[in-house]
C-alpha cells in the first residue's frame, strides 16, 4: 500500500496583496551582484528584494543568471560585487551549510532523499537529535509535527524509496522547515510532476506563504508562475529587467522580456492536416507491467500527441515502437508490413528514430563532441577504405545541422556536456534527424528547456511534419501537445483512454481522460496518481 | 594561448616530460643505456605484458576490466608445453593453446556481455579457474625442450636486432592506435565507456562490443602467454602469475579512466615506456627488484593523486577571491555554472 497524501484547502486567495503595500520589511536583500566566470558576465548589477509571505518568481531563459544568482543566494558562488543584506544586515554568505543556518535553503527539481532511510531521517539528515545518539523519538515527533503543520499525511517511519515525486518534495519541504528555514529557494520543483502533483506542491507553497516564509520560485511554465507567485522578476543575459507585481504581467510581456524579442505563435499550429498514406498501425499493443490496449494509426506527415499524467508509461509505448523495451502482445504494422520491433537497430532499419526524454542519461555522450553525438547511430557509413572513419564527412554533417537548427557552439568540436539545454536538445534531434527517419518519436522535446529553445523545436518538429515525417509527440506540457498534435492520443496508467482530433481535444477534455474521470465530475476528490518512479 | 594551456593540461604531455626525466637521468646514470642492446633489452623482459596492456587499454576504456590476462597467458603457455610433452606437433599445439585463450575470453565475455554480470567478479573467478586449469595440466612440472624454432622465436633477434615480438608489438600498437581512433569500433568503444545506455539508446550493439573486446584480450592474452614460454624457454604451472597488476598499472599510468570513457594508447604508450626505462635504469644503477617496483607504485599514486591536486588548485585559485581559500575549498567539487553553460 502507498502512503497517501491528503492536503487540506488553503483559503483562496483573491486579491494580490504587494508586499510594500503591507509595509512589511524585506528578509533577504541582494543588492547590485555582479559575478563573473573567465570571459562570461554571468550577472551584471542585478538586484533582488524578498520580503515575508510572497511568492517570488524568476524567470529567464536558460543562461540568464537564475541559477548563478540562486548560487550566490546558497553560499555556493561569491559575488564579484554587490551586497547581501539579512533583515536589513549585510552578510557574507560563506558557503551552503552557512546559508542554511542564516535559514536560507534552496530545493531542486529532482528532490534529494535517500530512498533507504525514513521519512523523518530524511527531514533531520545533517540536523538530526544527537546526544551523542540518535534520539529516534524526539525525532518521529518533531517529523510528525512538521508534516501536521504542513497537512501532509505520511508514515514518518517508512522509507523514502517509493515515495511519489510529489511526496518527496513534501519531504523536502518539511526538511526546509525543520531547518527553519526563512528563504525557501525552489528551482523548478514542478519540472517532473504532473499536473496533479503540481496543485498539491502549490497547496504546500501556500501553506509557507501563509507561515511567511518568502520563497523564490523558478519554473519554466509560465502558467504555474502566474498561478502562484505574487511578484516576478524577470532577467535576461545577467541583467535585471523588471520586478512587477503579477497583475502587471502578462504571458506575452513576460516572454518578450526574457527573450528580448516576441515570438510570434508561442504554440505554433501545424498547417491544417494534409494526411499522407498510411504509415504505422498498431493494435492491441501490450507490455506486461507496463501497457495494454494500445492501437492506433498515423500518416505521413502527421504529429500524433501523446499526453497523460506522469506515470501514464507514454515512454514505455515509445521505447516497445523503438525496440529498446519490445512489446509482448500486439501487432505493428509499419508501410503497410507487419513487423515485430525486438530491437533499436531493427527500428533504425525500418527508419523509426527515438529521442529520448533524458538527454543526459540516456540521449547524449556528454564528454563527446558534438559531432561525434551526431553521427553516432549511422557511424558505419562514415567509414570509407579499410574501415577508417571519415572525419571530414563526419564534420560536415554536424556544420550542417549546427547551421539548419542554430546550434549555438563555438564550433562542432564543442564537447556537448558544455552546452545549454535548448541546444543539447537540438544536438540530439540533429542526431536522429541524421538518420532520415519516416517516424520520429519525440520523448518530452522541450522539457527543462529556454522559451526561445522551445519555439525552435516546435517549428523544427512542423517543418519536418510538412516534409512528410509522422512524429509521435510525448509531452507532459498540455498547451505543448495539444497546439503542436493534429491528433492527441491520452493513456493513463498504461492504458490509451482515447485518441481526440484536433478540434476536440479541448484542455479540459484531454486532461478529464488522463486523470480517468468525465469532464462532468470536476469536483471530484482528486485521486492520488500511483507514480511508479 | 589556448591551445598551449590545453596541451600542458593534456596527461600525455606530463608522462612526456616524465619519461624525458628518466631517459636523461639514465644517461647521466649509465654508460650501457644508449647501447643498442640495452634499448631492446629494456622492452623485452617485459614484452608479453605490454602487448596485453594494448588490449586492457581497450578494455577498460569500455568501462570493464580483465584480470585473467595472466592467468590466460599462463593456461595457453601450460597447454603448449603439456601438448608438446605429450607429442603433439608444435604448430598444432600452438594453434590449439590461441583456441583455448579464445575460448576464456568468450566465456568471460559471454557473462560480462550477455549475462550483465560486473567484470571485475567475472574475470576474479577466471584469474583463479584459468590458473587453476594451467596448473592441473602440468602440476608441478617444468616442461621445456622446445623444438629450436620456437625457442628462437623468442630468444634471437629477427630483423636487425629486433625479436619477433618487438616487431609484433610494434605492429599491434599502430594497428590499436587505428582501430581506437579512426574507426567506429574504436569510437563505440568511447561512448560505451561513458554511458552505456547512451551507446543502447543510439542501436549499437553494446553486447557484441564487449563480446568482441573480451575475445580478443583471451586471444591475444594466449599469445603472449605462448611468447612467454618461447623467450622463456620453459613452463610451469605458475607462469605469468601477478601480471595482470603490472599490465593494469601501465594503463592506468597512461591515463586511461578506471571508470570508463576516457584516455589514449599514446598515453599507455607513454607510460609503458616511463616505466620499462625506470625498471632497467634502476636495474642498471643495481637497485633492486623490490626498490623497483616500490618506486613504481609511488609513481603510480602520484599518477592517480596529480590530476586530482591540479584540478584542486585550478579551483582553489578560481574561487579564493573575494572568499578566503579554504571556504571555496568547501564548495569545490559543485558543479562550475555559468562559464561553460553558456552558448
Amino acid at each position: 500500500m502507498r502512503p497517501n497524501l491528503h492536503f487540506a484547502r488553503s483559503p483562496i486567495r483573491l486579491n494580490v496583496v504587494t508586499p510594500e503595500s503591507r509595509g512589511q520589511a524585506p528578509i533577504l536583500e541582494m543588492r547590485r551582484i555582479s559575478k563573473r566566470f573567465d570571459a562570461t558576465q554571468a550577472l551584471n548589477d542585478v538586484s533582488l528584494t524578498l520580503y515575508p509571505g510572497e511568492v517570488h518568481a524568476l524567470l529567464g531563459e536558460n543562461g540568464a543568471g537564475k541559477s548563478t544568482l540562486i548560487k550566490i543566494m546558497t553560499g555556493i558562488h561569491q559575488p564579484d560585487a554587490g551586497q547581501i543584506l539579512l533583515d536589513g544586515r549585510p552578510v557574507q554568505i560563506h558557503n551552503a551549510m552557512h546559508a542554511q543556518s542564516l535559514g536560507i535553503v534552496a530545493i531542486y527539481q529532482e528532490p534529494m532523499v535517500f530512498p533507504d532511510l525514513t521519512v523523518a531521517e530524511n527531514i533531520f539528515i545533517g540536523h538530526a537529535e544527537r546526544n551523542p545518539f540518535m534520539r529516534w523519538g524526539q525525532t518521529y515527533r518533531k517529523a510528525r509535527e512538521i508534516l501536521a503543520l504542513l497537512d501532509v499525511k505520511l508514515d514518518v517511519r517508512m522509507p523514502a524509496r517509493g515515495l511519489t515525486l510529489a511526496a518527496q518534495q513534501a519531504v523536502e519541504i518539511a526538511k526546509a522547515i525543520s531547518l527553519n528555514a526563512r528563504v525557501l529557494i525552489m528551482d523548478e520543483p514542478t519540472a517532473s510532476l504532473s499536473a496533479h502533483e503540481v496543485e498539491q506542491l502549490f497547496k504546500l507553497v501556500n501553506t509557507l506563504r501563509e507561515r511567511g516564509v518568502a520563497i523564490l520560485f523558478i519554473s519554466h511554465r509560465l502558467d504555474e508562475v502566474f498561478s502562484i507567485a505574487d511578484r516576478v522578476t524577470i532577467l535576461r543575459d545577467g541583467q535585471w529587467i523588471s520586478t512587477r507585481p503579477r497583475n502587471e504581467v502578462t504571458s506575452e510581456l513576460a516572454i518578450r522580456e526574457m527573450v528580448g524579442r516576441e515570438i510570434t505563435d508561442f504554440f505554433a499550429k501545424t498547417p491544417a492536416v494534409r494526411r499522407g498514406e498510411l504509415l504505422l498501425s498498431v493494435h492491441n499493443l501490450g507490455k506486461a507491467g507496463a501497457f495494454a490496449g494500445i492501437s492506433f494509426d498515423m500518416y505521413r506527415g502527421e504529429v500524433l500527441g501523446f499526453a497523460g499524467l506522469v506515470g501514464a508509461r507514454r515512454t514505455d509505448v515509445g521505447l516497445a515502437l523503438f525496440g529498446i523495451e519490445p512489446a509482448d502482445s500486439g501487432e505493428i504494422v509499419f508501410e503497410g508490413r507487419p513487423c515485430v520491433i525486438s530491437s533499436p537497430q531493427q527500428a533504425m532499419q525500418l527508419g523509426i528514430a527515438y529521442v529520448t526524454e533524458d538527454r543526459r542519461q540516456l540521449g547524449l555522450s556528454l564528454p563527446q563532441s558534438i559531432t561525434a553525438n551526431i553521427t553516432l547511430p549511422l557511424l558505419r557509413r562514415y567509414a570509407a577504405a579499410f574501415g577508417l572513419l571519415n572525419f571530414k564527412a563526419e564534420a560536415e554533417t554536424a556544420e550542417r545541422y549546427k547551421q539548419q537548427l542554430s546550434i549555438r557552439a563555438p564550433n562542432v568540436r564543442v564537447d556537448v556536456g558544455k552546452l545549454s539545454g535548448g541546444n543539447q536538445q537540438k544536438v540530439m534531434l540533429a542526431k536522429w534527424l541524421n538518420t532520415k527517419p519516416k517516424l520520429l518519436i519525440l520523448d518530452e522535446p522541450t522539457r527543462g528547456i529556454d522559451v526561445g529553445a522551445k519555439a525552435e523545436v516546435h517549428h523544427i518538429i512542423n517543418e519536418l511534419a510538412q516534409q512528410g515525417i509522422g512524429i509521435i509527440l510525448i509531452s507532459s506540457d498540455l498547451p505543448e501537445v495539444l497546439g503542436m498534435s493534429d491528433r492527441v492520443l491520452v493513456m493513463r496508467e498504461g492504458r490509451q483512454m482515447g485518441i481526440f482530433d484536433r478540434a476536440e481535444a479541448t484542455q479540459e477534455r484531454v486532461m478529464a481522460a488522463a486523470l480517468g474521470q468525465s469532464p462532468a465530475s470536476d469536483e471530484a476528490r482528486p485521486a492520488i496518481q500511483e507514480v511508479t518512479l | 594561448m589556448t591551445q598551449l594551456t590545453s596541451l600542458l593540461r593534456r596527461w600525455e604531455t606530463l608522462l612526456l616530460g616524465i619519461l624525458l626525466a628518466v631517459v636523461l637521468f639514465n644517461i647521466a646514470r649509465s654508460p650501457f643505456y644508449l647501447r643498442i642492446e640495452n634499448l631492446v633489452n629494456v622492452f623485452e623482459l617485459s614484452i608479453e605484458k605490454i602487448i596485453v596492456a594494448l588490449v586492457m587499454t581497450f578494455i577498460i576504456i569500455n568501462g570493464e576490466i580483465d584480470l585473467s590476462v595472466a592467468s590466460v597467458m599462463g593456461l595457453a603457455a601450460c597447454v603448449v608445453a603439456r601438448l608438446h610433452a605429450d607429442g603433439v606437433a608444435m604448430p598444432l599445439a600452438v594453434l590449439v593453446a590461441l583456441l583455448v585463450g579464445l575460448a576464456c575470453g568468450a566465456f568471460n565475455g559471454f557473462w560480462v556481455a550477455y549475462v550483465g554480470l560486473p567484470s571485475l567478479a567475472v574475470t576474479l573467478a577466471g584469474l583463479i579457474g584459468y590458473r587453476g586449469a594451467a596448473r592441473i595440466l602440468l602440476e608441478d612440472k617444468s616442461i621445456g625442450n622446445f623444438p629450436d624454432w620456437f625457442n628462437a622465436l623468442g630468444q634471437q633477434p629477427l630483423i636487425g636486432p629486433f625479436p619477433f615480438a618487438l616487431i609484433l608489438f610494434f605492429v599491434m600498437l599502430i594497428a590499436a592506435i587505428i582501430i581506437l581512433q579512426r574507426t567506429a569500433f574504436g569510437r563505440y568503444v568511447y561512448v560505451i565507456g561513458n554511458n552505456k545506455e547512451v551507446a543502447r539508446y543510439s542501436g549499437i550493439q553494446v553486447q557484441q562490443v564487449k563480446m568482441k573486446l573480451f575475445i580478443a584480450s583471451g586471444l591475444i592474452a594466449a599469445l603472449a602467454g605462448i611468447l612467454l614460454a618461447a623467450r622463456l624457454g620453459a613452463v610451469r604451472g605458475n607462469t605469468a602469475e601477478g601480471f595482470e597488476l603490472d599490465i593494469i598499472t601501465m594503463v592506468l599510468l597512461g591515463g586511461v579512466s578506471i571508470f570508463g570513457g576516457s584516455g589514449t594508447l599514446t598515453g599507455v604508450a607513454l607510460s609503458i615506456l616511463i616505466i620499462l626505462n625506470l625498471r632497467n635504469g634502476m636495474s642498471l644503477a643495481n637497485i633492486t627488484g623490490n626498490t623497483q617496483t616500490g618506486v613504481i607504485g609511488a609513481l603510480l599514486i602520484l599518477s592517480v593523486l596529480l590530476p586530482n591536486l591540479a584540478g584542486q588548485v585550478r579551483s582553489l585559485r578560481n574561487r579564493a577571491r573575494p572568499a578566503s581559500p579554504a571556504l571555496a575549498q568547501v564548495s569545490q567539487g559543485m558543479e562550475t555554472s555559468g562559464s561553460s553553460l553558456r552558448p
